[in-house]
Parts: C-alpha cells; structure tokens; sequence
C-alpha cells in the first residue's frame, strides 16, 4: 500500500468523529462497546449463546430434532453465535435483503466470537480425554497438532444460487466467512455450488423436498484441483482435516447436513479423514 | 450487471452504445430498405466495433460518457481500440487493481473462490462489423485488456452462443426464440464462411418487438426504475411483458425514448471530476483505494475528496460504500447506503429512464373569483390560487423568452395581468436557471392551504397534463386522497405510500409521501409540494432532489408552507421567488399573538420541585375557560417530571405526556381530541397536524435552541383554529428573548398586518 493511502487513512481515523451511529437503534453514541458500530445499549440485547443445550446442534433450547432423528451424517456439530430473534431478525434482514454491507463487520465478528466459544469447548474436551488417557505416546501429540489448542483448517460457505448471488451481489455466508478469514487466519475456500434443481417446492412432498436438499449442492468442479493442491500445502498431512461450514442462520439443519455430504465425498476421494462442523450466525 | 458495449460510425461521427440484447443492436443498424416501424433504415450506419459482451454496466456508462468522436477511429485495429478502452477506463482499472492488490488475495471469490481481477481479462474481445443490405460481415477482431493473442476467442462465435444462450433461457418469446435459433443454425450452415451472420427474415419478430417496445415505453413513462423495480412494475402491470423486456428496453432505448444508466455513477458534473482523474490517476488510485473496504479495518465513509466520489442517480446522494460484488465482478462497487430501503442502488445497477415528453401548457383560468367560488374558497385563499394559477398559465411564455437578461415579462405588467397586488413576481435570470420554475404558496396556519390545491390540479388536468401532491406525512395522504377523489371523480389517482398497493399504477393525478417520488423522473407538469419545512423533507437533499428529478424540466413546483425556510423567505424578500401570500385564517380571524412569560428554565423548575407562579396562574385561567392545553417542552426527559409537578398542582384535570418515543402516541392524540384528555405535555412531535377546536399553547424553555422560529409559528398555530373560538392564547415561557421568538412574534405580526390591509380580517375581530 502507497504512503499515501495510509496516511490517509491515519488522517481519516484522526478526523473520524467519536460519534458513531448505531447498527441496530440508528443513534448517535460516543460510548465503547465490544462490537463495533453497536451502542452499549444495543450490545446487551444481542441474545448470544453462551452455552447450547444440545450439544448436537447448538441449540440454546431444547431440541427434539436431534434426539428425534438418527440419520446417518457426516456432521459433528453446529454452534450458533446467538439466537434467532427479532432483533437478528432485523439485523439480517437489513444485511441479505436490503444488502446494507456495513453489517458485515458486525455479523462477522459474532460469528468470529462463536469460534472462539467452539474453540474453547475443543479444547476443554481435549484436557478431559487427555487426562483420562495416559499421555504416552509423540504419535497423539503430533496428531492434534499442539495439545492444548483446537484449530479448524477450512472454511467452506454455504453457495446461494447464481440467479440469487446476481441479483443480490453477493453471498452473505462467504462475506461472514471472509470476516472469520480475516480475523483467525483460516483459508476459505468456496468449494460448493449449488446445483439447479426444478419444480415448485410447494408441489412436493416432504419426502421429496428432503431428498431434493439432499442433492442441492456439490462440489464445484472447477475447485477440486485447487482443494487438492492446497491439501499440499498443509503441515500436518495425518491429521484430521477440520472443516466448518459457515452459514447465516440455522433452522432445520438441512442445508449445512446437505453441504456435508459432498465435502465428506470430496474427502474421501482425496483419501483425506475430514471432521465436520458448521458455524452459524444465527440459530431458530 | 454486465452489459454488452460497442461503437459505431454513422456519418463519420462515432458514438458508443450500451446494449442489454446485442441482436436487437445489430437489427437495428442494418440498413434496410423496407420501412418498418418503430425500426430505423438507412441511418448511414458505415461500421461496428463491439468493443465487449460483458462490461460492469457502471464501467460500460463511464466509457460511453467519456467517450469523444475521432476521425482516425476508422483506422483503428482492435490493439488501437483496446488501448483507448483502457486510457478512458484508467482510474477505474488503476483502482480496482490496488483494490486486489492489497494483501488479501484469497476469500474475494465468487463461484470458484477465485479472485477477480479485471486487468487480466476484461473483455470477450473486440470485433469489427460492417453491413451490406442485412449481412453482416466481420473485417477484423482482436483480444484487448492484455489478453494474448494466442488466446483469442472467436468473437462471432462467442457472440452467437452467448445470444443462443439468451434465446433458450427465453421461453415465452415466441417466435423471435425459434427466429433466433433458426438464425443461428443458419449461421452453422454457413460455417465455411464464418465471417458472414446472415440475420434472416425476421419481420414479423421485429414488428412484435417493436410492440412490445411501444409498451414498454408507454408503461414506465415518468419513470426512474432499477432493474428489479421494473421487473416489478411489469410484473404487476404487464406480466407479458416480463420475458421480453431487455429486447424491447433495447429497441427503445435505440429509438431514444429510454435511456440506460448506471444507478450508481460519475456526477453528471463530472467533466471537472474527469479531468482531475485523469490528470492525478496516481492520487485518484490510491483515494479509491482507501475508500474501499479493507477487511481488517471496517467499513468506513470515503474520506475522498468530493469529486472521487459517485453519485447514486436514484436519489443524488454520495455513494460511500465500495464492496466486491458478484453481478459484475468487480472488488470495489460503489452502492448507495442513502436509499437502501427502496432496493439497493449500485454501480453496476441498471436504471432505466423514459424520455420526458414537454410539460403542457396550462390555458389562463377564466376568472379567479368562479374557481374560488367552484372550490368554496375565501377571499384570500382564492386571491392567493389565483396568482399561482397565472404563475402556471404563464410559465411557458415566460421560458420562451430567449434571453433572460432582456426578460420582456416585467413584474409590473405581471401584476396588472393578474390583478392582485399581493403577488410577488419576479422579473430575475429565473429562466436562465434551467428546471423547473417554483412558486410559493405561503399561507398562515389554518389558511386552508388544501382547497386551494384544487384549483391548481384542475387547471393542470384539463390541458391534459400530469399531476403530484407530495406531503411528507402519510395520514395527510390518507386523509386527501377521498377528496381528491370526490373532487375528479373522473380523473385516475394514484396513491402511493410505504406499504401502498398501487406502487406501479400509473396515474395522471398521483398523491404521495417525499420518499415515494424517487420513482419518478420527469414525470410532471405541475409538482406541488406541501409543508416542504417540515420532517422529513426539511434538511433531506435525497428528498429534495427526488422532487426535482419527479417534475418535468420545463414543468413547475407549487410549495405549501406556513413556515418556509429561511432561505425562501430570503429569495421572498430579495425578489427572487414567485409567490402568493394567505395571510390570514380561513374563519377571517387574525392569528394569535404569542405573550411571553418571564421564568425559570424547566431544568430549574423540576429541580426545585415548583411550577413557576405565573404558568400556573394562566393554566388556570385556560382551564377556567375549558381550552385544551398544548404544554410545549423542548426535551422528553422533561416530561416525566413535569407531569408529576403538574398533576399535583391540578389534580382533578386529566393530564398526560407523549413523545416520539410513546408507543401509546396514537391513543392520547386521539383522546386529547376527543376532550378525555385536557393538558397535554408533549414534543416538537405534536407542533403540526393535530388540530384541537378549543385550545391554548404553552412553550416552555421558549428561548432553546431546539425550537426555531419554524418550530414557535407552528405550535403557535396550534390555537385559535376554530371559527367558534379563534382568539386561542399563545404563551412563550423562558427567562429571557430570543432572536427565534422575536421573529416568530414578528412573522405572526406581519401576516396580521397584511391580512388587515387586504381588508381579510372579519369586522368583528377589528373592533
Ligand atoms: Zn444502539
Ligand atoms: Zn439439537
Ligand atoms: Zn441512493
Ligand atoms: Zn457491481
């Protein structure tokens, strides 16, 4: 970057005003907060998640989906930042539909947060096996990379549809993972399309629409020479592979369970062992 | 989006076009000999350079504005060409590759996680065409934007399989879809010689097209619509019309009756921009740099200088934010943060236009005093209509008038025409400011400013033209529209509101809220725009642009206003400003005269737990003579306090408190009109629009800052509406004068004074 612009940018931090507007109520404040763009007043209404009920799929409230359905998934686990609310509701709203981009930073960092909670809970499970092992061996030392710090190694964003990615100019998930990107240093790759499937959801059947998920996404042809080479790349080629499929809002868990599938193929293929997870921003 | 762009030489001049659908493009030039309507012939088309299928569209609208005619453009190869787009393009290419540059190679991607740099491939490639009755034939191509040459695509190829694309993704074209394919196969055919695309027989498909272009022309007439809105609008109005549109946008378009823009852009200022980009493109690189969005450092507003920064088209404000985008793959697309509400605006956007067709000419009405007495007008109110409908009738005469400097329309003749002294035109340069012409109705609270709207619309409407009421309050909307209905029951109206269902019906008469007109453009003879002081249209540029993009360029603006800001009160005084004074109330009595009461700061007060003594002492005496009281405050955090003081000093009267931030607001509105209610504390929230029969006004804290001169005439005007007790009392309460009070006070005087000159005021009110 030129002199130039980074003086202009010192310029411009010097000339910012303290006064921010507020992305959730729209007023002025001057107060800190720990989000940026998020008066102190707003901050407290944000419903995080700080610990899930069900461990399955992060759900801040009892869950009979889970404990209801036992279908087979590459799936590990989701976790959510926070809940779905009004107050998300809106915010979401004004950022994929009205396509405010200044929430970006906003959502991103309250997905970045939820990789920190994720991280801490790894790593917490890691202590306990470890303790209930005898740590012995160098081989589960370089198997985990380090014993006490959990690292995912992929980012893969959940596609929208091309007509949808046109008209609304970008994909939502992908930006959030940019953000996470940014912040934990963790490749994204946008590895998924999503395929084009025909007919009125409204006409069919439950059965049929599941399975019409089941196929709605693959892997994009054109990635897989680039997934392959970047698996080169990696350190620690035993390990492994973390992945965390990031999404905007979690309901059902279809979508994220239907973007699994492809990616533990690709895996397989590449005689690669993969964990998956998801991350969401938001969780119904 | 992206958008096909190429150039072409009509008589020696070049000029660049943008095209939604090159086929109709390329319909068009040919030069035929039939006569076929809405179709050109013969327009000395000499050549064609398709300089790119797919550019950004904000890109592809700079280059076709910074575009200038060469004479040697004939000579050029395709390298020549592609330089040129580059130096046109160089502040644009220079950004986006700082841009990409910047450290963050990787998570830009969109569909196959690459990043996307324009530098690398830009552009399908250039091909050159030219035209022999209806063959096309191809003289020369080339690859641009540091594609090599051993790279080339084969540009009539890529042409004909991109149209082939279209055409099968069209389904309810009809036989223009099988016209096309049965062209392409023919194409195939002839793939010995592929330099030759014979078009085919296509009348009838071009006779339909042309249909549809006449449609589509005629259904967003007056409008300015983004994309999506126009699927929108035709969606809800002609839904056939849906599959076919981009062709027959093209064809009218060509035809010069729809104009294609970016909704995001360069000023229409802009040649000073150019020049200054042009000039430091290393400076005006590394400005847009720092405008973009760098991930690590949030989202920020452009520090840029002004003219760096686009410009939405929509509704005129500066577009500061920059993000990659996926409709036309650039990293740093410009969008619009100020009208996101009515779909997002962006570089890439497309904005169609209607061509704006001369405002009509409205005849003299024939004599005042029969639509006065027509509408039930007063006396000043019809004096007062009277004059504005001479200021429409004239406008035309007036903008005829070659040279301003030498006007030929003095005021003075003026007023003999109009017979009326209280009307004030101007003999200024005003038509040499190109727009439309304003004119103000300045008429005292509680003049009746809405039946002297009438008058107007029905001059407008009968010489055919189209009319606007915009008012910045939806209830107010709500409230005209049955009358506007009763008053032209044959004239169609369209209501528009957030949330209104009639969104895309086309009206001559609209009635709307400001933030509906970003819709339109050039859309009306005659704009008429009520309490243009007030919320949200007061101080919002957005707003006031959308107004003056809705009214035709040569049609006119009607504001109505009790309070008209300071600077149209200056351009009143100077001369400036056409206008007709309503200096009195329509039940003839003079307006009420604010008293001030010398007292403690409200801040004081509750403090010290006490009322000041003479507040209390005329509360009561409006109390003993059964007003409604309006209690002014200039802060909400002040009411809750006040009302505890007040209920306990009046404890058998109903008082309440509202504000804007009451959710129970509506309720005790309505229950301080229906009396349940008799003191009500409250906000500049309530100083217009709620109209009490019997009421006083109190103004606490008279002297803050946060009530204007505005502001005081209004709350003012609270009291005294009622012909059955139009002597209502105002009272300012604060410790000291202010220059706001004062002239408030002296606004009040002098429109009493006016109106007692005009012999306005009733006998019983002088004595
Ligand atoms: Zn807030
Ligand atoms: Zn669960
Ligand atoms: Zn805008
Ligand atoms: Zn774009």
């Amino acid at each position: 970057m030129s002199m130039l612009s980074q003086w202009l940018r010192k310029a411009e931090l010097l000339l910012a005003p303290p006064l921010t507007r507020c992305l959730i109520c729209g007023k002025n404040s001057k107060g800190s907060s720990p989000l940026p763009e998020v008066c102190s007043n707003c901050a407290v209404t944000i419903p995080w998640i700080q610990v899930p009920r069900c461990t399955t799929c992060g759900r801040h409230v009892g869950c009979p989906d889970c404990t209801r359905s036992n279908e087979p998934t590459p799936l590990i686990c989701n976790r959510s930042a926070v809940a779905y609310n009004e107050v998300m509701r809106e915010l979401i709203g004004q950022y994929k539909y009205r396509g405010n981009e200044r929430y970006t930073l906003l959502l991103g960092l309250m997905l970045d947060r939820a990789y920190g909670l994720l991280k801490a809970e790894q790593e917490r499970e890691r202590q306990v096996q470890l303790k209930g092992q005898k740590r012995n061996t160098l081989f589960s030392y370089l198997g985990y990379k380090g014993e006490d710090t959990w690292r995912a190694d992929l980012l893969v964003p959940v596609p929208v549809s091309g007509a949808r990615l046109v008209e609304r100019g970008f994909n939502q998930a992908e930006r959030l993972g940019h953000v996470l990107s940014s912040c934990r240093g963790i490749p994204q790759l946008a590895l998924l399309l999503r395929t084009h499937h025909t007919g009125k959801q409204s006409f069919k059947s439950r059965a049929e629409r599941l399975s019409d998920m089941k196929h709605a996404f693959a892997i994009d042809p054109g990635m897989k020479d680039r997934f392959a080479g970047w698996l080169q790349t990696r350190l620690n080629p035993n390990a492994p592979l973390r992945i965390i499929i990031v999404d905007d809002i979690y309901t059902t868990g279809s979508t994220i369970r239907a973007c699994a599938e492809p990616l533990q193929r690709l895996a397989d293929e590449c005689g690669v062992a993969v964990e998956i997870r998801s991350l969401t921003l938001a969780r119904s | 989006m992206k958008a096909a762009t190429y150039a072409v030489e009509c008589n020696g001049t070049w000029r660049v076009w943008i095209s939604l659908a090159p086929i109709v493009d390329f319909c068009w030039w040919e030069g035929r000999e039939e006569k076929f309507g809405g179709w050109s012939h013969n327009q000395g088309m000499e050549r064609l350079v398709l300089l790119t299928l797919e550019m950004p569209l904000g890109w592809a609208v700079l280059f076709r504005d910074r575009f200038r005619s060469d004479k040697h453009m004939h000579t050029w190869s395709a390298r020549e060409w592609s330089t040129y787009i580059e130096d046109i393009l160089q502040a644009e290419l220079k950004a986006e590759g700082d841009g990409n540059g910047n450290g963050n190679g990787n998570g830009y991607g969109y569909g196959n996680g690459d990043v996307i740099r324009y530098s690398g491939r830009l552009l399908t490639g250039i091909s050159m065409w030219e035209c022999e009755g209806n063959r096309w034939r191809l003289t020369g191509r080339g690859c641009n934007m540091g594609v090599s040459d051993d790279n080339r695509t084969d540009e009539g190829q890529a042409f004909l399989r991109s149209e082939q694309r279209k055409a099968t993704n069209v389904t309810s074209f009809g036989d223009e879809r099988t016209e096309v394919l049965k062209w392409n196969s023919n194409f195939r055919d002839r793939s010995d010689r592929e330099e030759e695309i014979f078009l085919g027989e296509r009348i009838e498909n071009l006779a339909l097209l042309a249909r549809q272009a006449e449609q589509l022309v005629h259904g967003v007439s007056g409008r300015s619509l983004l994309e999506a809105e126009l699927e929108a609008l035709l969606l809800d109005q002609s839904p056939e019309l849906c599959a076919p549109w981009r062709r027959a946008a093209q064809l009218a378009h060509l035809q010069g009756r729809l104009s294609i823009e970016a909704a995001v852009g360069e000023d229409a200022r802009g040649g000073a921009a150019r020049q200054g980009l042009r000039q430091l493109p290393l400076v005006a690189g590394a400005l847009r740099a720092a405008a973009a969005w760098p991930p690590h450092l949030g989202f920020r507003r452009g520090f840029a200088p002004r003219r760096a920064l686009p410009r939405c088209r929509r509704c005129g404000s500066a577009a500061t934010a920059r993000t990659p985008c996926a409709a036309c793959g650039l990293s740093g697309c410009a969008y619009c943060e100020a009208c996101l509400a009515l779909g997002r605006s962006r570089a890439c956007t497309l904005l169609l236009r209607s061509a704006a067709t001369p405002a009509v000419q409205c005849t003299a009405s024939s004599d005042p005093t029969v639509a006065a007495r027509r509408w039930g007008l007063s006396a000043a109110q019809a004096g007062a209509a009277g004059a504005a409908l001479a200021f429409l009738a004239e406008r035309r005469q007036r903008s005829a008038v070659p040279s301003p400097e030498h006007s030929t329309v003095p005021g003075s003749k003026r007023s003999a025409v109009l017979g009326s002294k209280h009307s004030t035109v101007p003999n200024s340069k005003r038509s040499s400011v190109p727009g439309p012409e304003r004119f103000l109705l300045w008429a005292v609270t509680g003049a009746g400013k809405t039946e002297m709207i009438f008058p107007l619309l029905e001059a407008v409407l009968g010489a055919g033209g189209r009319a606007l009421v915009a008012t910045p309050r939806r209830d107010v909307v709500l409230e005209l529209a049955p009358r506007l209905g009763r008053a032209f029951p044959a004239e169609s109206l369209a209501v528009l509101y957030g949330g209104s269902t009639e969104r895309w019906v086309g009206a001559r008469m609209t009635l709307a809220t400001t933030h509906q007109l970003l819709r339109f453009y050039h859309s009306f003879d005659l704009v008429i725009i009520d309490e243009l002081d007030a919320y949200p249209y007061h101080n919002d540029p957005m707003l006031a642009y959308a107004a003056r993009q809705a009214c035709k360029p040569d049609g006119c603006f009607i504001y109505l206003s009790a309070t008209p800001p300071t600077d149209m009160q200056r351009q009143v005084k100077s001369g400036k400003l056409a206008h007709a004074r309503v200096p009195v109330r329509f039940h003839g009595h003079p307006l009420p005269l604010p008293r001030h009461l010398a007292a403690d700061p409200v801040r004081i007060c509750l403090k010290r737990g006490a009322l000041p003594k003479k507040l209390i002492q005329e509360l009561q005496i409006s109390l003993n003579r059964n007003a409604q009281i309006f209690l002014f405050v200039s802060r909400i955090a002040h009411i809750e306090g006040l009302l505890v003081l007040l209920r306990r000093r009046f404890p058998s009267v109903v008082i309440e408190g509202t504000s804007s931030q009451d959710a129970a607001r509506g309720e005790k509105v309505m229950a301080f009109r229906d009396r349940s209610i008799s003191l009500l504390v409250t906000t500049t929230i309530l100083e217009r629009g709620v109209t009490v029969p019997q009421s006083d006004v109190f103004i606490l804290d008279a002297d803050s800052s946060l009530f204007d001169e505005a502001s005081l005439v209004q709350m003012a005007g609270r009291a005294g509406r009622s012909k059955d007790d139009p002597a209502g009392r105002v009272f300012f309460i604060s410790p000291q004068w202010s220059r706001s009070q004062r002239g408030a006070i002296a606004q009040i005087r002098t429109m009493n004074r006016i109106a007692r000159q005009k012999g306005y005021i009733r006998k019983e009110s002088l004595q």
